[in-house]
């Protein structure tokens, strides 16, 4: 089992100089310390195990990507991370999976605030049908901010740092569904971001959209590293090894490797994730 | 050769199914066409003078002056007629005649009173005035025209008596004279078949022009006025200038309807000419002319739905559906939001479901005999049929149907949009309230256009439970009730009410109203599918707009 805290940092200047002024306590000082981490985490779906047995620890301030063959459990992990898996019936979890911490599946563990503070943005884009503003404002109005400056503010800084404040700044009162499906996601991510969290999931938030609009997430992911910790799951290994710091590579439900990007990527250590990534697999 | 197949099968499907919506299409206009034709004829027509009269005093609808000059315009070609009409039964129906003259004698005793006439003379003058009556009311009764004559010759004789000058009894002679110039003319023979006849003149002349001048004022409206539509005007001229006779041919023979023009049936009589007239001053007579009765909508019924509208039924019919309504929505969306998020998938709900859909097949009668045990009788505060019971029993009676359809919106709702709203920290409540419902809204609000038209119709769930078919229009109460006493405002929940869809069954089952007025019988289904309709294009403009905002336009 690999140790991420023996993985030496790459910082990165300038993830900390885009981290917004109003998130800042969303950064955790003590950035080698794990944001989350698995014991023995397993997931299951009635009787099949969609998540068997892993343990890994992912760094604050990092961005992690999960890669790995189609149904190998990534989503599964993913979302077991801010329990989006409860809806489904008959599900159910082993083991200890930990934010700050807290293990997520402690019958105390409070949904809302969990949530709150593991954002989560979903493949398909899938903003609410209000307007751009509206959409934005509605994580924090759940948190009880009712000052119009306020919520103004909010949607400004979250859209600048989606980096699609230039393109609707003028047009915020309009439907969100009029936007671009590329549009959209950013949106989505600036959704998240407004309910400041300190970790943001993506599952695979590219696939749906074109190079350009994938290369500006891309850029935005590059922009809030350091001031929020990012696990993405990714079918793209250029993409993987583009954006991430460290990556792992999942298989059947098994965590298999999981190590510095540019390692993994390079020298991987385990046969299986050397056919996967030269494309020998299956 | 496959492709071929598949065109032809393609095309055969597009043909077919264009074909079977025409079909509906088609079928509904059938229904629906002949329904609005018919129906329309209660607020647009052509109203007769009559009519004018019965808006003037009725709601002082329209100008004094106008119709002050087109009721002389008929009052001038009216008096030809009822003169006529006087005159002929003078000579037909006499029993008037003999009454007036036995009136005459006894007049003529007073008068011998008054006047002091000593003894003999008196009993003298009696005795010739009571031959000169008993020849007068021979002549009255006879059939025969060379008696009438001779009858009244004797009669006539008699008048320069100096028993009976300047006196009543001259009235003897003046009405001896007049019926000597009908017995010239009119055959009194036939005197029998013309009485029956004329009565159905007379009854015709009244059907059309209202009661005869000297009869006593009708105590019901209906009866005050003649023909106040052109249509009704039609019916009443043809009964005036034709009969119509059932004639079996000899014994055994089918009756076959024989049509007689009355100027036949008179031909020679002072009536004769009654029914040129009535063809030639026809537009003088009734005046008719366009009307748009748009009060229809808003006027309260006159006898039973005789003259005027249906307002307190459309008041009534939307009182009710909009109360069931208030109840069923949100209990409905409730009860369906709670099915699909909340609910698992056990027996019980399983059960809960089923019941549900057989809920929706119960024929509504049930739900009226339900409502009348639960909410009329069992529940003491209610306790007599009333508005607030018959809502109740009509949003029990589409709870199903809001329920399931507002089951399918809510889970037809992307899980997507569920995750979005859970992820940013909204719990399954703000989750539902904020996102889940406004998603469903569009469908929510088709379940609910379906039950609007089904609570508007339903006959059967308030027959027992709150409607009458006459009675007082809901009183809301005024302000300063309002203010003394804020129950008050509630009051109008615990009355009964008219109701559209009872109307028209009251008045196909009623009495003759819907053979004397069928407009109003076809007004009332036509107000009714009109008013389902307005409440549906409310709904949909509604639906329309919310799905619009849903998809971003
Ligand atoms: N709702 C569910 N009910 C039952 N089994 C499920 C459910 N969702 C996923 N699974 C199973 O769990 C396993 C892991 O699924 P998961 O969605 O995590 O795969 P994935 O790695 O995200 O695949 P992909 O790359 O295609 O998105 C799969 O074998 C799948 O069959
Ligand atoms: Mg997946």
């Amino acid at each position: 089992m690999e140790t991420p805290e023996t993985v030496p940092l790459k910082k990165t200047d300038a993830g900390h100089a885009a981290r917004p002024q109003q998130f800042a306590q969303a950064a955790v000082t003590e950035s080698s310390e794990a944001v989350i981490s698995a014991r023995q985490f397993s997931f299951f779906y009635g009787a099949k195990c969609g998540v068997d047995q892993v343990s890994m620890a992912i760094r604050s301030g990092s961005v992690t990507a999960i890669i790995g063959p189609s149904g190998c459990g990534k989503s599964t992990f993913l979302r077991s991370i801010n329990r989006m898996n409860d809806l489904i019936p008959g599900s159910r979890a082993q083991g200890v999976l930990a934010v700050n911490g807290h293990n997520v599946y402690d019958k105390r563990t409070n949904l809302v605030n969990l949530r709150q503070q593991v954002g989560m943005v979903f493949q398909k884009p899938n903003p609410f049908a209000k307007s751009i503003y509206d959409n934005i404002c509605y994580g924090p109005r759940l948190q009880g901010i009712r000052s119009r400056g306020r919520l103004s503010e909010i949607v400004e800084k979250c859209l600048r740092d989606a980096a699609l404040w230039d393109e609707v700044k003028d047009d915020l009162h309009k439907s969100a569904l009029a936007l671009s499906g590329g549009q959209q996601q950013r949106l989505c991510i600036a959704r998240t971001l407004a309910t400041r969290p300190n970790v943001v999931l993506m599952d695979e938030p590219c696939s749906a959209l074109d190079p350009i609009a994938t290369a500006r997430i891309e850029d935005l992911i590059a922009q809030l590293k350091g001031a929020y910790t990012i696990v993405i799951v990714t079918h793209n290994m250029q993409q993987a090894a583009r954006v991430s710091d460290e990556t792992a590579f999942f298989c059947l439900g098994k965590l298999i490797e999981y190590d510095r990007t540019e390692k993994l990527f390079t020298n991987p250590s385990k046969k299986e994730t050397e056919d996967y990534i030269t494309g020998r697999f299956g | 050769m496959k492709t071929l197949l598949r065109q032809i099968q393609d095309k055969g499907f597009t043909t077919a199914s264009a074909g079977a919506v025409l079909l509906i299409a088609a079928a509904l206009l059938v229904v629906l066409i002949p329904m609005f034709g018919r129906g329309i004829t209660a607020v647009i027509f052509t109203e007769t003078v009559e009519f004018r009269r019965l808006q003037k005093d009725l709601h002082g609808r329209g100008d004094n002056e106008h119709l002050a000059r087109a009721l002389a315009d008929a009052a001038a070609v009216r008096e030809p007629i009822y003169t006529m009409l006087r005159e002929f039964s003078e000579g037909i129906d006499t029993e008037p005649l003999v009454k007036q003259a036995r009136d005459v004698y006894q007049k003529y005793g007073e008068y011998l009173n008054y006047h002091n006439t000593p003894k003999e003379q008196y009993s003298d003058y009696r005795k010739q005035a009571k031959d000169v009556r008993d020849g007068l009311v021979d002549a009255l009764e006879s059939d025969d025209r060379q008696t009438v004559l001779d009858d009244l010759d004797a009669v006539l004789k008699e008048k320069d008596n100096p028993a009976f000058a300047d006196s009543p009894a001259m009235e003897f002679f003046a009405m001896a004279q007049r019926y000597k110039k009908i017995a010239e003319t009119v055959d009194l023979s036939h005197r029998a078949e013309y009485l029956t006849n004329l009565q159905e003149v007379t009854a015709a002349i009244r059907q059309l022009l209202g009661p005869l001048p000297g009869e006593p004022t009708p105590p019901l409206w209906m009866d005050q006025y003649g023909a106040t539509r052109l249509d009704m005007a039609l019916k009443a001229r043809a009964a005036l200038l034709y009969d119509e006779q059932w004639i079996s041919d000899g014994p055994g023979k089918p009756m076959v309807k024989h049509i007689i023009a009355r100027k036949e049936q008179f031909a020679g009589t002072p009536l004769e000419p009654l029914f040129d007239r009535v063809e030639a001053d026809w537009d003088k007579l009734l005046q008719p002319r366009l009307r748009i009765y748009w009060q229809y909508f808003f006027d309260d019924w006159v006898n039973s739905h005789y003259f005027g509208g249906v307002g307190p039924e459309i008041l009534g019919t939307l009182l009710l559906t909009l109360m069931s309504m208030c109840v069923a929505i949100p209990l409905g969306v409730i009860s369906a939001a709670y099915l699909v998020e909340y609910a698992g998938d056990t027996v019980w709900i399983k059960i809960i479901r089923m019941c549900i859909n057989t809920l929706a097949g119960v024929p509504s009668i049930v739900y009226g005999l339900f409502g009348l045990a639960f909410f009329v009788v069992t529940i003491g505060a209610i306790g007599k049929p009333c508005i607030l019971a018959a809502s109740l029993t009509l949003s029990i009676l589409v709870l199903p149907v809001i329920i399931r359809a507002s089951e399918e919106a809510i889970r037809a709702v992307p899980q997507t949009y569920r995750e979005a709203s859970l992820a940013l920290g909204a719990g399954k409540f703000r989750t539902l309230v904020l996102v889940t419902l406004p998603a469903a809204g569009p469908g929510i609000l088709t379940g609910i256009i379906l039950s609007l038209s089904r609570a508007a119709g339903e006959t059967a769930p308030i027959l027992f439970t709150g409607v009458v078919a006459m009675g007082p229009i809901p009183n809301f109460g005024s302000p300063s009730q309002w203010l003394e006493n804020p129950g008050s405002l509630f009051g109008w929940l615990f009355q009964p009410t008219r109701a559209l869809s009872y109307g028209s069954y009251d008045i196909a089952v009623g009495d003759r109203i819907s053979m004397l007025a069928p407009h109003q019988q076809f007004g009332m289904a036509m107000t009714l599918i009109l008013l389902t309709v307005a409440l549906n294009v409310a709904a949909i403009l509604i639906r329309s707009r919310l799905s619009r905002k849903l998809r971003g336009c």
